[in-house]
């Protein structure tokens, strides 16, 4: 099993390292820098070609991107992100707390999103066929359907509009305590649980579903166990190993999701700091967060297939 | 006079005793907070080390904590703020400015001559404006003399810039980075690129103001969708830059009072020039314009209320030396003038290329390029991606690659600024050359020299009918800036250099 763990973990190193290049080499195929994109039109209007060139030789800009790209390597792997090219801030400063506030709002989404797809799957799996289960394949289905900016401005016009409980616009500070965030942070939460349960609803019904088909609960079910004992101690264990799995890959999706939600309500996370520095060419901003998300992707599989490999024998093997 | 007019006029006589008490403003109401978002883009804005510097804050108005020795008022007249008079030498080279005493920073400290020298040290180091400025003198606590590289008959309004900020004296790599001003209120706390916080400051040169206790910023540039809601749910008090399409959607907003500049950015067609280029004959340059269905286009795109028609210079209706356009759409002339180039049976442009700077700058040119149909022009519109869209548009540096027939946004500025744009060596005139050219900058040599404003007004009318004759370039529409607010908001004033807005004279009801 160690072998196997192992040989999981370089081929993640691997994939993380390919992120790094494939997000640099994107960032530089882009058109513009940071120094263009930093000026106004009526600023650039009024400088020369050499006034230009000056500039991008303060900032560093001049040189090749190879180099550029193997000292931020080498720094990184330290731990260093560098600063950023036009305020030189120091990038590890710029995202500590849009991390911490994009990891609370995935734990807590994630809190949320996980048992609600365990019991509306079990529901719909336990009364399959029937008005529950078509209201929760529809449901699903439906908020599957409808990208996370649509749900995210009805929630908004509901909830912050026509009866305003909820503010429509996050303008908490970056810094403020969990509970200031996570206060206003309901609708947001809400959004990205439509936008993303669905998948995880209909994987717990599957697995729930084969469960209860299967011969050791027809077993149970024959020596007269209760209904309630058979789905919490014969067929909900049976269905949690490709629900873990799929728990777990669902966590580090949520980034996705997160991020348009990030922008639609101005919740200040990574999401917000990623599309400002994509915005402004702070290529090494960029570097850091996509670092990171990697990280956390291939953290997420990775625990995933130890739970997998733990919990299921079969898996060791492979 | 029969009844009916004797009642009338005596109802006239009695409305005109009770009108100076029926439409007297209601008198300012102190405290409260203020609180809006802004849609324009800032391209500076700073982090956590220089967020607060006037460079990098988060909010283009940098007015709202510091002050500039002069200030442009939206008719685009220069007013003094921390000077408090200026002289120029008979040269216009050198220019005495008496600065204004008894103003105190936000740390409780006199501003004197030695903070100007000091901050603009840094603005002649960092911005392209403050390039003229050779020197400058201290020649008393509160006086100091600017020398400038060339004479600038408007030097003035360059004193008046959004950046340049008076900060108090500190070495080049630190100043203006504590956020400390002059302006009416200080900075309190700031999340970078979010929400900016600030507070009275009670020891404002300007007494009894500001009214508002506190003034919040929240940054949503081109967050359209963000700022309306925030707008609807109560949380913004106003917000600025809104796109002028959206203006029938705000009737249907209750409270909503929506707020028009004189003018704004307008789009700027560049022709090349080049050898091989169609524009370097002028009668296709001339037709392309008299094709233009311009009150059209401020129809369609700006509902009329938020538009006006551009004279192909680059003046606005905010500025007073603006000529109105003189001359009509005239289709037939156009014809006429292609048949006269070799296009009998009309012309097939080069594409043009534009990039949605505002929201409806895709709007203006699809409407352009249909107007000119009529006139047998069929002009090829792409739009192209803001991003490294200068780069893009402009020749490269070995010159291989020429400039492209492309839109340029252009902004509002006084005279000296905005003519001096269409120089030949600036891509934005597409190398414009020749005799017409010549005079054009014949013309400006003299303005800039002259004193006069009135003469120097008949001089940049002369230079605005050059540009209308030969068509360098073509303005064909600009935008009103457009913000809106709740009813109970006064003192809220727009301005045509949407970064000179001031919070000074704001209150709530």
């Amino acid at each position: 099993m160690a072998r196997a763990f192992l040989r999981r973990l370089a081929l993640s190193l691997g994939v993380v390292w390919l992120v790094t290049v494939l997000v640099f080499v994107s960032t530089e195929i882009l058109p513009g820098d940071a120094l263009q994109v930093s000026l106004t039109a009526d600023e650039a209007a009024q400088m020369t070609e050499d006034d230009f060139a000056r500039r991008r030789a303060e900032l560093g800009l001049d040189r090749p991107a190879p180099a550029r790209y193997a000292g931020w390597l080498l720094a990184a792997a330290k731990g260093d992100f560098g600063t950023t090219i036009i305020g030189k801030a120091d990038v590890t400063e710029v995202i500590a707390y849009p991390l911490r506030n994009s990891v609370l709002l995935g734990l807590v989404t994630a809190l949320v999103a996980i048992p609600a797809a365990l019991a509306i799957g079990i529901a719909a799996a336990y009364w399959r066929g029937r008005a529950p289960d078509f209201a929760a394949s529809s449901g699903a289905i439906l908020g599957y359907s409808i990208p996370e900016f649509a749900s995210g401005n009805f929630l908004i016009l509901c909830f912050a509009i026509w009866v305003p409980v909820f503010p429509a616009v996050i303008t908490a500070f970056t810094k403020d305590p969990p509970s200031v965030l996570l206060g206003a942070a309901f609708l947001p939460v809400l959004t990205v649980v439509i936008g993303s349960i669905a998948h995880l609803v209909r994987l717990v019904r599957a697995g729930f579903i084969e469960a209860l088909n299967s011969d050791y609960v027809e077993r149970a079910r024959l020596a007269g166990a209760s209904r309630l004992r058979i789905i919490l101690r014969h067929a909900l264990p049976a269905s949690v190993i490709p629900a873990l799995n799929s728990a777990a890959l669902y966590v580090a999706g949520l980034l996705s999701g997160i991020i348009v939600v990030e922008k639609v309500f101005g919740y200040p996370g990574l999401g917000l700091v990623l599309i400002n520095a994509v915005e402004k060419r702070e290529v090494a901003v960029v570097q850091a967060v996509s670092l990171i998300a990697a990280v956390i992707v291939v953290a997420m599989n990775l625990l995933a297939d130890a739970a997998v490999m733990a919990l299921d024998p079969r898996a060791r093997s492979r | 006079m029969n009844r009916r007019e004797m009642i009338a006029a005596v109802g006239a006589a009695l409305a005109g005793l009770a009108a100076p008490e029926a439409l007297a403003q209601p008198k300012p109401k102190r405290g409260g907070k203020f609180v809006y978002t802004n849609l324009y883009p800032n391209n500076r804005m700073g982090d956590a080390k220089n967020g607060r510097h006037p460079y990098h804050l988060l909010d283009i108005n940098t007015r709202s904590a510091f002050n500039g020795l002069a200030f442009v008022n939206d008719r685009l007249q220069v007013e003094p703020e921390l000077a408090t008079a200026w002289t120029p030498s008979a040269d216009l080279k050198a220019w005495d400015i008496q600065l204004r005493e008894g103003v105190v920073f936000h740390n409780g400290r006199d501003m004197t001559a030695d903070d100007v020298i000091a901050s603009f040290a840094f603005h002649q180091a960092r911005t392209s404006f403050a390039r003229q400025i050779a020197k400058v003198e201290k020649t008393g606590t509160h006086k100091v003399r600017m020398h400038l590289a060339k004479p600038n008959s408007e030097f003035p309004f360059i004193l008046g810039e959004y950046q340049l900020m008076i900060m108090p004296a500190a070495p080049l790599e630190t100043i203006g980075l504590d956020g400390i001003g002059t302006g009416p209120f200080r900075i309190v706390d700031l999340d970078p690129k979010r929400r900016l916080v600030m507070e009275r400051n009670e020891r404002y040169w300007r007494k009894g103001l500001p009214h508002v206790d506190r003034l919040e910023v929240a940054s949503s540039p081109g967050r359209m969708e963000s700022a309306l809601n925030g707008f609807r749910g109560g949380q913004f008090d106003a917000v600025l830059g809104v796109d002028p399409g959206i203006l029938p959607e705000l009737d249907r907003i209750p409270g909503t009072v929506v707020s028009t500049a004189l003018s704004g950015d307008q789009a700027l067609m560049i022709l090349p020039k080049h050898e091989g280029s169609v524009f370097a004959d002028k009668r296709i340059r001339q037709a392309l314009a008299l094709a233009i269905d311009r009150e059209k286009i401020v129809r369609i795109v700006y509902g009329t209320k938020t538009g006006w028609v551009g004279n192909d210079s680059h003046l606005t209706p905010s500025n007073p030396e603006f000529l109105p356009v003189t001359f009509k759409r005239d289709v037939a002339k156009a014809k006429r003038l292609l048949a006269e180039a070799g296009h009998p049976n009309g012309i097939t442009l080069p594409t043009f290329y534009f990039t949605a700077s505002w929201p409806e700058v895709p709007r203006v040119f699809q409407v352009l390029a249909q107007s000119v149909k009529e006139a047998g022009i069929t002009l090829p519109i792409e739009q192209r991606p803001s991003d490294g869209y200068r780069d893009w548009r402009v020749e490269d540096k070995a010159r291989t690659r020429k400039h492209r027939f492309a839109y340029g946004p252009a902004g509002v500025r006084n005279p000296g600024v905005s003519l001096y744009r269409m120089r030949p060596d600036n891509n934005e005139s597409g190398y414009w050359s020749g005799a017409a050219c010549e005079k054009y900058m014949k013309l400006y040599d003299e303005a800039v020299v002259e004193p006069d404003p009135v003469k120097r007004k008949f001089l940049y009318v002369q230079m605005q009918q050059i540009l209308a004759d030969e068509v360098p370039a073509i303005h064909p529409a600009g935008r009103r800036n457009m913000l809106i607010h709740k009813s109970n908001v006064h003192g809220l004033e727009n301005h045509s250099q949407f970064w000179s807005i001031r919070f000074d004279e704001v209150w709530k009801a």
